[in-house]
């Protein structure tokens, strides 16, 4: 009777722990999948300009600023300048301090939104700094070896 | 085993609606706090909306908080969880019942009640779907945090303070993939992603909550 | 006194290495503060602000590396009921939970001269903060009970549960677009660190390691006082 009783707790306990690894393959399964589609901190001018995002919905805005396109507005204090991943364009308009970072072939994020004439208003623009660290005779040295790459340029 | 599940699961949802006072008191701390942000921030429904989503969830989780007591407490007062250790069935499964008790009785009541909360902070009502199904997805992975708080918090002083302590920072996940949910329906984003991550803690809380739960219940019973 | 005779050796094997973890402490922090802050180039982006670095990684490889260590300690206590496995985990939690808390401000420090903002809640940063607060779960659960030792196990417990923020934290960079880079030292293709940034970096992570053990060795004295206390009250009472 002991010899059954303890012999029917084993196979539960087998039971349980092979339903919870079978669990633990599903949630690895689901997790996988989910990492097919991108979940973003920001969405790339490519997605704003296809979605077709409606003005006055907040999002984040990520991408390089495009070279020579940054400039001031009229009034002098307004920071005109083109968020590009290399296939599409978004203006971006930002009154405020830009960071140190910031600067023509950059990663950036801009928190804000798009306006009626499809012109980002930012309220807040962020420097995104890759994984490189090196002092700058190094990055001229290699950038005349020509084996400078930025990985930034690789598009995020 | 399955019949050991099932007879605790109805006997933990006959006691938890034989008290149901403690259910609408809950409900009732739901709609209330709800109501004080229109107070606080002002009736601006655009600035209600933006909000919408998170006071939702965040009063969510707090509310699910109030009534986590109620998983493993009483059963530890009155001794119910030394017979349930005791008897042949593993006691993770019974943890699960419990937990899956405390998510029908305490915690879906809040989850029918959320849209009209929603619908009172001025969401859009492209979002309220996808509040929905976050909140569907999300908050049985709450219960089962809760339960591993819950049992962790067995026998403590100001236990249910402890368990706010543990339990809020282990929720912060699903609460982040519960409102990108609403965010990106809001934006006609795909809400594809999010719902799969959502799906994904709940299939890891499954097996790996009820098991730190039983272990700790088991070591509070002990050192009793 | 029996349950301590493992613990004693122990002791006396760490009370020996205290002069050496506190010497070489002393020795590669003046080292790793020298290279750090005088000899080491600027970074072609970032400057001179690419120093807060010495101190912020390091810090965050503490952090985890501490947590690591709690929590195996944890579960050798679960699994082995090793007394001195529950006093290590005891004494790194405070340790740990300081240098989470100088990670975040020193990250802090550099993300706003350098993102332009002091915090950003993306993926990285979040499941740090995350971890400090289960460091301070950690510690309140185990002083939640009148019996001191009575915490013990459900904060091994907590500790355990925790563990699955690890990867969150290592991998949240490479699985999500965040704002914070990348990992630059430990990759497949190799560090992407230059060499002169580099060995200072290194320099730092061993007196921060060693700065570690020394105050450990100096709260478990502590804990192993405070329980010489606890038994010679008992005995006066009985």
């Amino acid at each position: 009777m002991s010899m059954s009783r303890a012999r029917t707790r084993k196979r539960a306990r087998m039971t349980v722990v092979f339903a919870g690894l079978a669990m633990l393959g599903v949630s690895v399964a689901l997790a996988l999948l989910a990492f097919e589609d991108n979940i973003v901190f920001f969405y790339g001018p490519t997605e704003i300009v296809e979605q077709g995002v409606e003005p006055g919905q907040n999002f984040r805005l990520g991408g390089l600023v495009k070279e020579d396109s940054v400039g001031l507005a009229n009034d002098g204090v307004t920071n005109l300048f083109i968020v590009t991943d290399n296939n599409a364009n978004v203006e971006v308009a930002f009154k405020g301090i830009l960071p140190d970072l910031f600067r023509e072939g950059q990663g950036i994020v801009a928190l804000g939104a798009l306006n009626n004439e499809g012109r980002f208003i930012a309220s807040e623009v962020l420097a995104k700094h890759d994984e490189n660290y090196m002092p700058p005779e190094a990055v001229e040295a290699m950038k005349r070896a020509g084996t400078w790459k930025h990985t930034q340029e690789e598009g995020n | 085993m399955f019949k050991a599940f099932l007879s605790l699961l109805k006997r933990d949802l006959v006691m938890g609606f034989r008290q149901s006072t403690d259910l609408y008191m809950i409900l009732v701390f739901f709609v209330i706090a709800a109501a004080l942000f229109p107070l606080g921030v002002g009736p601006d429904p655009a600035v209600l909306g933006r909000i919408a989503s998170g006071v939702v969830w965040v009063l969510a989780l707090l509310s699910i908080l109030l009534s986590l007591d109620r998983i493993f407490a009483h059963d530890y007062e009155d001794g119910s969880l030394e017979v349930m250790l005791l008897g042949p069935q593993p006691f993770i499964i019974l943890a699960l019942a419990k937990t899956l008790a405390h998510w029908l009785s305490a915690t879906l009541p809040l989850v029918i009640l959320a849209p009209v909360i929603a619908i009172m902070l001025n969401m859009d009502m492209s979002g309220i779907p996808a509040l929905m199904y976050g909140l569907l997805l999300g908050t049985p992975t709450l219960s089962l945090i809760g339960a591993v708080g819950a049992a962790l918090a067995l026998g403590a002083r100001r236990a249910g303070l402890l368990m706010a302590l543990l339990v809020l920072p282990l929720f912060i996940p699903v609460l982040i993939f519960g409102v990108t949910v609403i965010d990106a329906a809001l934006n006609s984003f795909s809400i594809r992603p999010h719902l799969l991550i959502l799906a994904a803690l709940l299939a890891a809380a499954i097996p790996l909550a009820p098991w730190a739960a039983a272990a700790a219940v088991r070591q509070a019973v002990t050192n009793k | 006194m029996h349950k301590f005779a493992n613990p004693t050796k122990f002791m006396k094997v760490a009370n020996a290495l205290f002069p050496v973890f506190c010497i070489g402490f002393i020795g590669l922090l003046s080292a790793g503060l020298y290279y750090s802050l005088l000899n080491s180039p600027e970074d072609y982006q970032q400057g001179h602000t690419v120093r807060i670095m010495y101190v912020h990684v390091p810090a965050a490889y503490m952090a985890v590396m501490i947590y690591a260590v709690m929590a195996s300690c944890a579960a050798s206590s679960l699994i082995w009921k090793h007394p001195l496995a529950d006093l290590i985990a005891r004494s790194s939690a405070p340790i740990g939970a300081a240098f989470t808390f100088l990670c975040l401000a020193s990250g802090a420090f550099w993300g706003k001269p350098m993102w332009g903002t002091w915090w950003v809640w993306d993926a990285r940063l979040t499941s740090v903060l995350i971890m400090f607060f289960l460091y301070m779960g950690y510690i309140a659960l185990l002083n939640a009970f009148d019996d001191p030792q009575r915490g013990v196990k459900p904060a091994a417990i907590l500790a355990l549960v925790g563990v699955v923020n690890l990867p969150i934290i290592k991998f949240s960079v490479d699985w999500w677009n965040t704002l914070h880079q990348p990992a630059s030292i430990i990759r497949l293709d190799g560090p992407t660190i230059d060499g002169g940034m580099l060995t200072p970096l290194y320099i730092m992570m061993g007196a921060f390691t060693l700065f570690y053990l020394m105050l450990l060795v100096i709260r478990l004295r502590a804990e192993f006082a405070a329980a010489r206390i606890r038994t010679i009250r008992i005995l006066g009472e009985g």
